[in-house]
């Protein structure tokens, strides 16, 4: 369970030609909750906040007003207990390249606090999940975008997460690892996780998310299954509500 | 602590992957430094003992024929050779001959009337085999002239020892291991800063802008693991690098400085002494001390490391922004070379000078316990200070997200 309340975050911006800071509130008043075994997607264009509510969420980022919990640990007062019940899956996360996915997964798995056994175990079944099986002892040096891409989510995933947080999760795969990714966000749902996915991929969204919500210029917008979005937007795809929000903007 | 272990843990096995990097820090210096000294020392000495075996080309303009047999009794020493047509600075130059003398045209008749004979002597003080030329004429001079004087002397029917109103005898009063002493502590703070800051600068700056540049300091920002644990993991690693890379070097170095004294001290007494000096110097308490004030200095340069490393954006601004800390801690060194700074007494309250300063008192067996306690303490105190600084900066989402 995700509770979001009321959530606020600004940053300052130095303008390089007049050398003025500048201050851009990011995310301004986000209220939303996405329930255990619910894939809630978040939508919005690039800038709209949708990395930075994530980051809140993974307890990366400090929200200036507002709350977070995750499954009731508030991620300001408790940052590490909340950081152990998150599973965040970003596109900005690199892999140590000279290890191998078996010694990246032990590793992290002793940075969660997995047991040396257990962590071999789960992360053995989730590189076979994702068919990167025959690659756990091969250095990551000389691996696709792809294949880094499944290590970092088997890595995400290692501590067994309550909550699942995927920010553009297919942003640069192929059709096929695409789908193995969202074979796996529907197999997180079927375990009664909290899966929060960020993507600019409508087709996606319509294919798996429950609710969604838009952000728009640090707002959210809307904040219902997507056929409802649809309907009170009047409009036959979610690019259009965009579209709409940036008319409303200009206007 | 446990994270923090474990993230200092993550780095030595990247480090551990990386076999280039590995030798480049851990073997080359095993090898780099007695390499060279041992071709400074084989170079060196061949040259020496080819001047040594080879006897000085002279050129000689001694009409009254005063010199020739000085030159003749030195038997191996030089050779007479025609003067070179055109300048003969220009033949010592280009090393066609060592020396040149021109003796007073009137020498035998000044000689014979016990007055002083004039003699111009030519040589290259920028050549080896020019300045030896020129020694040997010298003693073969000296010795010449003793003959004369005594000759003079019995001549007129003085005492030999007229022209020697005083026989001095000088004695070494000073302990040459002392002079060693205050020698090597001089150097070795400035040696042990260059090295601890040079060699844990890049593995520094790949374990902090590295991790940013490459999209890793997320994923370990990600886990469960506190901030402080992450910050001092990696700090524990670039300070322990830095003190493993400088003690590394040093010990390949004074064992190869150590060799090439034992190899000419057959023949150079010197160096013998100077070998044995050291080694009774080199205590175990003077090493230990030592040890324990390079911890928090090595500490102090492994933050100021961390810190340009986290607040970069990459690692080119992180070497740009790092490097110039290579040449204040070489100001500082040359500082703490410099002599007489003992005697100030402001110095042992300065951060970091006082570290120098301590060890180089160790090492000349004046070690004051107060001053040391002084520097070990602020040391402390300054590395803890900027331990606190780094971990204050890591929780700091500007620096984090500086990209």
């Amino acid at each position: 369970m995700i509770t979001l309340t009321d959530l606020h975050k600004a940053f300052l911006v130095k303008d390089k030609r007049t050398r003025a800071k500048r201050r851009i509130e990011a995310v301004r008043g986000i209220t939303l909750e996405v329930r255990p075994g619910e894939i809630y997607g978040l939508l919005g264009p690039n800038g709209a906040g949708k990395s930075t509510t994530l980051r809140m969420i993974a307890g990366l980022m400090r929200p200036d007003r507002g709350r977070i919990e995750v499954c009731g640990v508030d991620t300001v007062r408790r940052p590490e207990q909340a950081r152990a019940l998150v599973g965040y899956l970003s596109t900005d996360l690199g892999v140590y390249s000279r290890f191998t996915p078996r010694e990246l997964l032990k590793l992290f798995g002793e940075f969660q606090g997995v047991e040396a056994r257990v962590a071999e175990r789960r992360g053995m079944r989730l590189l076979e999940d994702l068919g990167l099986a025959d690659f756990a002892d091969v250095r990551m040096e000389g691996f696709s975008g792809g294949q880094k891409q499944k290590v970092s989510i088997a890595r995400a995933l290692l501590h067994d997460p309550k909550v699942v947080i995927f920010d553009e999760p297919t942003t640069g795969l192929d059709v096929l690892t695409a789908k193995t990714v969202l074979d796996l966000l529907r197999v997180m749902k079927a375990e009664g996780r909290s899966v929060v996915v960020s993507t600019h991929v409508m087709p996606m969204v319509e294919a798996i998310c429950d609710r969604v919500g838009i952000i728009f210029d640090g707002v959210l917008h809307g904040d219902a299954p997507p056929h409802e979005i649809l309907a009170r937007w009047q409009v036959a795809t979610l690019d259009e509500v965009f579209f709409r929000l940036a008319e409303g903007e200009r206007a | 602590m446990n994270g923090a272990l474990l993230i200092m843990k993550k780095e030595y096995m990247e480090l551990s992957k990386d076999r280039r990097t590995l030798f480049f820090t851990f073997v080359m210096p095993l090898i780099l430094y007695p390499l060279i000294f041992l071709m400074m020392g084989r170079l060196g000495s061949s040259d020496a003992a080819s001047r040594a075996g080879r006897p000085s080309r002279v050129c000689v303009a001694d009409p009254s024929g005063v010199f020739a047999p000085v030159l003749r009794d030195a038997q191996g020493d030089f050779t007479v050779v025609p003067r070179p047509p055109g300048d003969v600075r220009q033949a010592i130059r280009d090393q066609k001959l060592e020396l040149s003398l021109e003796v007073d045209p009137a020498g035998a008749e000044k000689l014979a009337r016990n007055e002083s004979l004039d003699v111009r002597v030519l040589y290259d003080n920028s050549d080896e085999s020019s300045k030896l030329a020129l020694d040997r004429f010298k003693n073969q001079l000296r010795r010449q002239e003793n003959l004369w004087v005594q000759a003079r002397l019995k001549a007129l029917g003085a005492s030999p020892q007229l022209a020697l109103p005083v026989k001095l005898e000088t004695v070494e009063a000073g302990d040459m291991s002392l002079f060693l002493g205050k020698l090597v502590g001089s150097f070795l703070p400035y040696l042990l800063m260059i090295m601890m800051y040079a060699g844990a600068m890049q593995h520094g700056i790949y374990a902090t802008a590295g991790e940013k540049e490459r999209g890793t300091l997320l994923s370990l920002l990600a886990t469960s693991l506190p901030r402080t644990q992450i910050i001092i993991g990696k700090l524990l690693y670039i300070f322990s690098i830095g003190i493993l890379s400088a003690l590394i070097n040093l010990l390949s170095m004074a064992f190869s400085v150590g060799r090439l004294m034992a190899s000419t001290g057959a023949a150079d007494a010197p160096a013998q002494a100077a070998v044995t000096g050291v080694a009774a110097l080199a205590t175990p308490a003077a090493l230990g001390l030592t040890f324990l004030l390079m911890v928090p200095l090595g500490l102090f340069f492994a933050n100021f490391i961390l810190l340009g490393g986290i607040q970069a954006r990459n690692t080119l601004e992180a070497s740009t922004a790092l490097t110039p800390g290579i040449f204040v801690v070489v100001l500082l060194g040359v500082f703490s070379m410099a002599p007489g700074i003992e005697k100030m007494t402001w110095l042992p309250y300065v951060p970091v000078l006082n570290v120098s300063l301590a060890i180089r008192k160790l090492f000349s067996q004046q070690g004051n316990g107060f001053e040391y306690l002084v520097a070990l303490v602020m040391t402390v105190v300054l590395a803890g200070l900027m331990t606190w600084i780094s971990t204050r900066m890591l929780n700091r989402e500007s620096a984090i997200f500086r990209v």
